[in-house]
């Protein structure tokens, strides 16, 4: 038999199998350990907050990736610095790989929870997520904010905060009357909203 | 070992490097053992007498289409990171009509150029130093011609997604036109031939 039709069968007998395969995507298998997960996240293991990985990123820690989970009109308006934009239903094909350290966000924080669980499930080990998502960036990195009767704690925050805010091109401000100055999302999460 | 390797293998410069050395080694070998290194040859098939490109074409798109499909059906290739270029319908028609213009005259397209040029023909380096240029070109036009590239864009198109069928049956028909058009080209060389014995 010639080359020609040695390859000519090979080819049609796979090309005609191929119908009954139906597709070369991957089916991703995936698996919950509940116990893990709720461990996790009662320990606050889940999740980072905005100037955390402010710092991150500033000292560009290896293996980071940020994650942007909204559409691409979003993304294009504005986003972290360093992010990529992957929708959620593409979360699959991040493989898990060596030294990563993958943080999440979305517009608030409902679908960076949710793919944290996803990808946990896909074997990550190091994923988190901004629980408040971009409004907890633009608050607490851009736009921090100092209230003129503030605690000791409160200060404490407010200058990590203004270091990298300074770095990101944001504007903090001290001495804000607290009337004011709206509840950050900080605030919110310690008064148990 | 999951493929693409430069996803997955987290591959420093100088591992992608040496992947992507690889791969264009082979790739030139190929071609030179093809002849396709040669003008006369490429230019053979606009004149229907050597129809040799278009067959290694067609081999090498049904080899690469069942090898994709096949690879990722068994779990070696990951075909969602496998990268699908953007469909822009009028530039490409543009750009496809100016390459197989400047193909057609040159006997060389950019790939086998450099084989041609590696294989110390002059012709192939004339065509490898044309091609640099018009890359050099359009990058200082790019600017201005910014709308235009990137006008009547698609989107990443699949044959799949755009006829609604499954992967496997675009698959199927793939090969089946490859087969049928490798047939044909073998018909039309012994045609010419017959005609000029």
């Amino acid at each position: 038999m010639t080359t020609r039709r040695t390859f000519a069968i090979t080819a049609l007998t796979l090309g005609a199998a191929a119908p009954l395969a139906q597709t070369p995507f991957r089916r991703h298998e995936a698996s919950i350990d509940v116990d893990e997960l709720s461990r996790a996240i009662e320990l606050g293991d889940d999740h980072i907050d905005a100037v955390d990985l402010a710092e991150w990123i500033q000292e560009r820690r290896e293996g980071l990736r940020v994650i942007d989970l909204r559409s691409d009109g979003q993304f294009a308006a504005g986003h972290i610095p360093t992010a990529e934009n992957i929708s959620i239903d593409a979360l699959s094909g991040i493989a898990p790989r060596r030294g990563e350290t993958l943080v999440l966000y979305s517009e608030g924080g409902a679908h960076a929870g949710q793919a944290w669980v996803l990808l946990k499930a896909l074997g990550h080990e190091r994923v988190y997520f901004l629980r408040a998502g971009l409004f907890e960036w633009e608050e607490e990195v851009m736009s921090p904010t100092l209230a003129t009767d503030a605690t000791d704690d409160e200060r404490r925050v407010f200058e990590r905060s203004e270091k990298v805010s300074q770095y990101f091109g944001g504007e903090p401000q001290r001495d804000v009357p607290r009337s004011t100055r709206a509840l950050t999302t900080r605030e919110l999460r310690r008064r148990g909203c | 070992m999951m493929a693409p390797l430069f996803d997955t293998i987290a591959a420093g410069t100088v591992a992608s490097g040496g992947i992507a050395l690889t791969i264009g080694i082979a790739f030139g070998w190929t071609l030179e053992r093809a002849g396709l290194g040669s003008a006369r040859k490429l230019a053979g098939q606009f004149y229907l007498t050597d129809l040799t490109v278009v067959k290694v074409m067609f081999t090498a798109i049904i080899t690469a289409a069942l090898g994709v499909f096949w690879l990722g059906w068994w779990g070696v290739l990951d075909v969602s990171r496998v990268y699908v270029p953007e469909t822009f319908v009028i530039p490409q028609i543009v750009g496809g009509l100016v390459f197989g213009a400047g193909f057609a005259a040159a006997g060389l397209c950019p790939g086998t150029s450099c084989v041609a040029a590696a294989s110390g023909r002059r012709d192939g380096m004339l065509v490898v130093g044309g091609l640099f240029a018009g890359v050099l070109a359009m990058g200082f036009a790019l600017k201005p011609l910014a709308s235009f590239y990137r006008s009547t864009p698609l989107g990443a198109r699949t044959i799949p997604a755009q006829f609604h069928i499954s992967y496997g049956s675009a698959i199927l028909a793939l090969v089946l036109i490859g087969l049928g058009v490798f047939a044909g080209a073998e018909r039309v060389e012994r045609s010419h031939r017959a005609v000029h014995a």
